[in-house]
């Protein structure tokens, strides 16, 4: 039989690649729409609650993302879209929400305990642990400092 | 009888009685479409969920194949079965239905041939008569199971390949099928569809008239409380069976075999693992389990790849094809245009499925619908399918376990009928 | 006109981020929650560093919309905590600044999952 070490290194170089300009353009154009719809949406929130601290439209600018990217995911749409554009859908706090919500869907059929509740973070569920603890480690080192 | 170290050859002739395929939508779409005998509008098929779905596919997939194959299950001596769920809950749900002995068999995207296979044995060796041989496979129930939710936005690398929803089901037997027997049992089955059919139309015309009825009243409100909760109900478990869910069944009373296809032997595969850890390339990790096998058949039975009319992989897709002619030839063994690969040709290339179809209901609906009719045509004397399997799960990639693949190859040879 | 500018500097600014975790993509082949989770930490060491407010007022929600600026949010959190309520904001600093967002993902998520269910796809 043919080495392994050999079969190996013919799949490696011969395994078809994503095309690289393609993709790349892709994520460039969704991931800068997606951010020029939270700019928009920043810019009206700001405009419509002149209240609000820098902050406050920050928070609300964020909820307004997620919400979007919760519906498009429920409808349907998101993974299409990021079918097509991959980290242009993925990077955005948008790919957040639907890194929740598509598992969410996927095993509301388990019920709502065991299903839903249990399985909201299969995905996400990294990125809020390395969030809480990375946190946790700035805000003691700030306090020794 | 055992030739060589991994084959065997049927001492009797094993006997394709029938064969009867289930796919879903986007199958129907494929290169194969119009070779199926049923083609589902909707891959959820009035179920609740995607598994509810396939285990519904594998228990119509056999119910179809027993009704052509002009018999009752009372005949049906064993039933050999595999999908691709976790502790084969498709074809153990589906065996809910069934009176008749039941082996699961899991070898991943090979069990048809396993179960092919085995079936054969049985009945060369006379533990049965009958056996059917089912597999059965859903792209939403594997993508949750393997991959990733429906619904997430992640991109498909290249190497991907795409689980075929379908089901499929051979019986086969020691009883040479006669063509009497054929026609009484096609004409039968033509007369159950058609039966199901008016079934289904009377309830949806039932469905219609009443709704204009309500409408005429001025009722206008879309679920009636008037029938209940059990009739709304009823009448959504019927709208699954109505005629537009199901497509016209293709072998219809006029479809004649000239020839009749038997299992005359095969090859039982080793498990071959040669490093490749990329779950999204199998095809690369299930090449050198197919070229082992193969090298493996022609060896014990002293054939050579000219003594074949065709040779089918399962579901190496299309770099998997070209791995696998790669090896073989590094063996001195050349392919040609007669070898060919089930999933790389399963979709057309504008369905953008980057490798072709995979999955247990792979290489099972290719030969269940595609192959055999060629071979009944006389188109084909003597194949070899080799389907090929992956046997990994979701955690051994992130255990930095390699990927093991395993291939099983039968032979099908015609003979008159 | 600087409207204009403002927006193609998010345009820019945002898809270049994006485009940065394609690349990853295409090179390493990462599952998407890695690249969250790598460009939030890229996000809070930036944070840390000083760099993310200059950026921010460059290209505002070029930076913010990406999860980066879920990471700096956290970062900003823990430091301002840690300075107003010792050790005990330190500790709770970060996830209070992230509670907005997560607090909308569980919410969403929950009720989407009630009412909608997960399509088969043909592409």
């Amino acid at each position: 039989m043919t080495d392994k070490a050999e079969y190996r290194l013919y799949v490696k170089k011969n395994s078809p690649r994503s095309p690289m300009v393609r993709s790349l353009f892709a994520a460039f154009v969704v991931g800068g729409l997606i951010c020029c719809v939270g700019e928009g949406i920043r810019d009206g929130i700001s405009a419509l609650f002149p209240s609000f601290s820098e902050e406050e439209v920050g928070a609300w600018t964020t909820v307004v993302m997620i919400f979007l990217g919760s519906f498009f995911t429920a409808i349907g749409v998101y993974d299409r879209l990021g079918r097509f554009a991959g980290g242009g859908s993925i990077v955005p706090i948008t790919g957040f929400a639907n890194s929740v919500v598509s598992p969410a869907l996927e095993y509301n059929r388990e019920g709502v305990f065991f299903g839903i509740c249990a399985k909201m973070f299969v995905i996400a569920g990294p990125i809020i642990v390395f969030g809480v603890v990375s946190g946790i480690v700035v805000g003691i080192v700030a306090c020794l400092v | 009888m055992k030739t060589g170290r991994q084959s065997f050859t049927a001492n009797r002739p094993v006997y394709v009685r029938s064969s009867y395929t289930i796919v879903g939508p986007k199958e129907g779409e494929g290169r194969f479409g119009e070779e199926f005998d049923t083609v589902l509008k909707d891959d959820l098929w009035g179920e609740k969920s995607y598994e509810k779905a396939e285990s519904k596919m594998h228990r119509e997939a056999i119910r179809g194949a027993v009704c052509l194959a002009g018999m009752t299950l009372e005949d049906v001596d064993l039933m050999l079965a595999g999908d691709l769920l976790n502790e084969l809950s498709a074809s153990g749900f589906a065996m809910r239905y069934f009176k008749v002995p039941f082996l699961g068999l899991y070898n991943a995207c090979s069990t048809f041939s396993e179960a092919v296979l085995l079936g054969a044995a049985l009945i060369d060796g006379g533990a049965a008569k009958t056996v059917t041989c089912s597999t059965s496979s859903h792209f939403a129930s594997a993508e949750r199971q393997y991959r990733y939710p429906l619904e997430l936005g992640n991109q498909r690398t290249p190497t991907s390949q795409w689980t075929v929803t379908g089901a499929g089901c051979t019986v086969l037997g020691a009883e040479r099928p006669t063509a009497e027997g054929d026609r009484e049992s096609r004409e039968r089955f033509s007369e159950k569809m058609k039966a199901m059919r008016e079934e289904c139309l009377e309830a949806a015309k039932a469905e219609d008239a009443e709704k204009k009825t309500r409408t005429e009243a001025g009722d206008n409100t879309l679920f009636s409380v008037k029938g209940g909760a059990f009739d709304a109900l009823k009448r959504r478990f019927i709208r699954a069976w109505r005629p537009e869910c199901l497509a016209d069944p293709v072998c219809d009373a006029a479809y004649e075999r000239k020839f009749v296809a038997k299992i005359t032997g095969g090859t039982f595969g080793k498990v071959t693992d040669f490093g490749i850890d990329d779950e999204s390339n199998m095809g690369g990790a299930m090449a050198p389990a197919a070229a082992d096998t193969f090298i493996a058949h022609l060896m014990d039975t002293g054939r050579a790849p000219e003594d074949y009319d065709a040779i089918f992989t399962g579901d190496l897709g299309r770099f998997g094809k070209e791995a696998f002619a790669h090896l073989l030839a590094k063996e001195g063994i050349k392919t040609d245009a007669r070898y060919d690969d089930c999933g790389a040709a399963y979709y057309k290339a504008e369905q953008e499925t980057f490798q072709g179809g995979s999955g247990a209901g792979c290489v099972n609906t290719v030969f269940n619908a595609h192959i055999i009719k060629r071979i009944e045509r006389g188109e084909l004397r003597r194949v070899l399918v080799l389907a090929t399997g992956a046997l990994l799960n979701k955690d051994t990639p992130l255990q930095k376990e390699t990927i093991p693949g395993v291939s099983h190859a039968f032979t099908v040879e015609c003979e008159e009928l | 006109m600087e409207v204009f500018l403002d927006y193609l500097k998010v345009f820019a600014v945002g898809g270049a981020l994006c485009a940065l975790g394609q690349l990853l993509i295409n090179k390493t082949k990462m599952s998407s929650a890695r690249i969250l989770v790598l460009f939030m930490l890229l996000g809070l060491v930036l944070e840390v560093a000083g760099a993310f407010s200059y950026m921010k007022e460059f290209a505002s929600s070029g930076v913010t919309i990406p999860i980066t600026g879920f990471g700096s949010s956290i970062a900003k959190g823990a430091i301002e905590g840690a300075k107003e309520g010792g050790a005990l904001g330190a500790v709770s600093g970060g996830l209070k600044a992230a509670a907005p967002g997560i607090s909308a993902v569980v919410f969403f998520g929950f009720i989407f999952a009630l009412v909608f269910r997960s399509h088969s796809k043909k592409i």
